[in-house]
């Protein structure tokens, strides 16, 4: 690890658990046995840092889910589903402190004024949005899941999983608990309904 | 006769003192390998699944859903199982950290040596070079303190806390050792008494609910008493009530249970961000120079002495380490191609005065010498370097930029 990458790493941790306005420079610098002028000649500024934690973690969940999904073979697409949302908690996991920052309030409120902050929390949730749409469409081509509209299906599974998580990095519960439940949930409302016959 | 745990650091011939006390007590002996498939059988994960759980890379479980806990209570309950048909067993390896302290009739027993003792082990028994060595050694004791910390909330595997009784092999010949634990193996204190056979039973119990609960997904720590199963919530919930009558709910109906009770663990109150997150900072020793092999060999030999440097091969990988990772030390060579150590040093000490640099070179004459100090050099030094000089003039400039530390 370089010394950027360790004062990025603390000041991830800080911003996740204490918060964004909370934590000072100082804060950083005194976890990082760093001095200040070094924070600032690598990220310019408070809001630069957190500007670099949200790419960071923008590249990583996009080559994470590209590396999840490129070349394998499903048998279902509610098979490609339990992956997708066994994958979302894998990096939720991996990524611990990324996945709570994001959860925050502060990244969405910069990114009302601040358009490079928009366009990593786009991009990000574009793309966790984007694999379950893909989910669906392809549960849909091989008649797996039901006819319902792909897009609103899709976001409608991401709030879902999103929410679960929200349990955790809120320490409401122990999301991991409810785990198994909610991959029998999503199956459920995926799943092609039954005609008649059964 | 009564139980032996036997954990071990890598290369300290806990094999040899492992077939001594086989043959002296005639204890049948039961290793990792054997514990792992009864409990890959038992799950129906797999034995490759649950061996995976010994090692410090937590990348192949699923942090979320607790995938190591639940290999390590699949583990508990192959073990426990064993403990609960015999009172006579010998368990060598990782799984012996794993009975509960109060099973009074296992005899816990820690083998460690010194690096150097471990080093011409490792070259004796696996022929490995002094630096290779070194390497799996601190590989090796990496595994160990993370499974001391996952099985037993102790981040130093060979704390004396978790033994009766820790075997400095360095100092004790594998027959002296051996003889040493079965001493101690007689002692009343670790006999075989009804209240040490109902401990084994409550380990059973606890290890049979420890795998229900954790195979839900929940990660508590579980441990029985007389047929009371004790759940132990360690983070913080706010839905407590919730999660403890999930849990009484989920327990409650398993066969031996007599009561549940639960209850918040430290880790409940934690709120102290500081101590949890991990903040490990880089080197602070810059080594350059093009001599690959020989700078890599010197890294090495200085992490044997505790201090932790990065090698890079020219004067330009120099100076961009030396904005982005702000080393303290560098000890550089004169000669190498393109920018050559003469400039790095100029820029270094233009740019960065408090980095001190120790000059290392095979190639000097005495006006480099005197061009070097009066550029500001800590110190001027000739290949081949003796590593003690070396070390002692490393320790030397880190003195002194502590010190600068300080009055700032």
């Amino acid at each position: 690890m370089t010394r950027k990458e360790a004062i990025r790493y603390a000041a991830t941790v800080l911003f996740a658990h204490k918060g964004f306005q909370e934590t000072t420079m100082q804060d950083i610098c005194k976890v990082t046995g760093t001095a200040e002028g070094t924070i600032f000649y690598h990220f310019k500024s408070k809001e630069g840092l957190l500007m670099a934690i949200l790419e960071h973690a923008k590249t990583q969940i996009l080559s994470e889910y590209e590396a999840a999904f490129t070349g394998r073979d499903f048998a279902s697409g509610l098979e490609m589903m339990e992956e997708a949302v066994a994958h979302y908690f894998r990096l939720a996991g991996v990524m611990e402190h990324e996945f709570t920052l994001l959860q925050r309030q502060f990244p969405h409120q910069l990114a009302e004024e601040n358009p490079e902050c928009r366009s990593h929390l786009a991009a990000i949730y574009s793309c966790l949005t984007d694999i379950f749409e893909r989910v669906v469409r392809a549960g849909q081509a091989d008649g797996s899941m039901g006819a319902f509209p792909p897009r609103e299906t899709a976001m409608i599974l991401f709030a879902m999983v999103d929410g679960l998580l929200r349990l955790k990095t809120c320490n409401l519960y122990d999301a991991g608990a409810l785990y198994d439940e909610l991959i029998a949930s999503c199956r459920r409302m995926l799943a092609k309904p039954c005609d008649g016959s059964c | 006769m009564s139980v032996i745990s036997l954990f071990s650091g890598a290369f300290c011939k806990d094999a040899s003192v492992v077939a001594a006390l086989e043959t002296t007590t005639g204890l049948p002996v039961v290793r990792d390998a054997d514990l792992t498939a009864l409990a890959g059988k038992l799950s129906g994960l797999g034995a490759d699944k649950i061996e995976k759980a010994f090692t410090a890379k937590t990348s192949v479980f699923n942090k979320f859903t607790h995938e190591k806990q639940r290999a390590v209570a699949w583990l508990r309950l192959a073990l426990a199982t064993k403990l609960a048909e015999q009172d006579r067993l010998l368990v060598s390896g990782f799984c012996a950290l794993l009975p509960p302290r109060d099973i009074a009739h296992v005899l816990r027993v820690c083998l460690i040596a010194d690096a150097a003792f471990r080093r011409a082990v490792a070259a004796g028994e696996a022929g490995l070079s002094d630096r290779d060595g070194q390497r799996a050694l601190e590989r090796a004791d990496e595994d160990c303190a993370m499974w001391s910390a996952l099985v037993a909330d102790v981040k130093d595997p060979w704390a004396p806390a978790l033994y009766d009784m820790v075997v400095p092999m360095d100092k004790t010949g594998v027959d002296e050792a051996a003889v040493l634990v079965a001493k101690h193996l007689a002692d009343p204190a670790v006999r075989v008494t009804e209240a040490s056979r109902a401990c084994a039973r409550d380990f059973l119990l606890a290890a049979r609910v420890e795998t229900v609960v954790t195979g839900k997904g929940h990660d508590v720590g579980v441990s029985a008493k007389d047929g009371v199963v004790i759940l132990t919530i360690n983070k913080k919930v706010l839905l407590l009530d919730r999660l403890e009558n999930e849990l009484r709910a989920i327990v409650g109906k398993l066969e031996g249970v007599s009561d549940v009770v639960t209850k918040v663990g430290k880790g409940y109150y934690q709120t102290d961000i500081y101590r949890r997150a991990d903040f490990e900072m880089p080197t602070k020793v810059l080594l350059v120079d093009d001599e690959r092999e020989f700078v890599q060999t010197l890294s090495e030999r200085l992490s044997m002495r505790e201090v932790g440097s990065h090698a890079v091969f020219d004067g330009e990988s120099a100076l961009r380490m030396m904005a982005d990772d702000e080393p303290e030390v560098m000890v550089l060579d004169l000669k190498m191609p393109g920018i050559d150590g003469l400039e790095v040093l100029k820029r270094t000490k233009a740019e960065r005065p408090d980095v001190e640099v120790i000059i290392l070179t095979g190639h000097g004459s005495e006006a480099d010498r005197e061009e070097c100090m009066r550029l500001g050099a800590f110190a001027y030094l000739q290949k081949p370097v003796d590593i003690e000089l070396l070390s002692d003039t490393l320790k030397r400039a880190n003195e002194k930029v502590q010190a600068r530390k300080a009055g700032a």
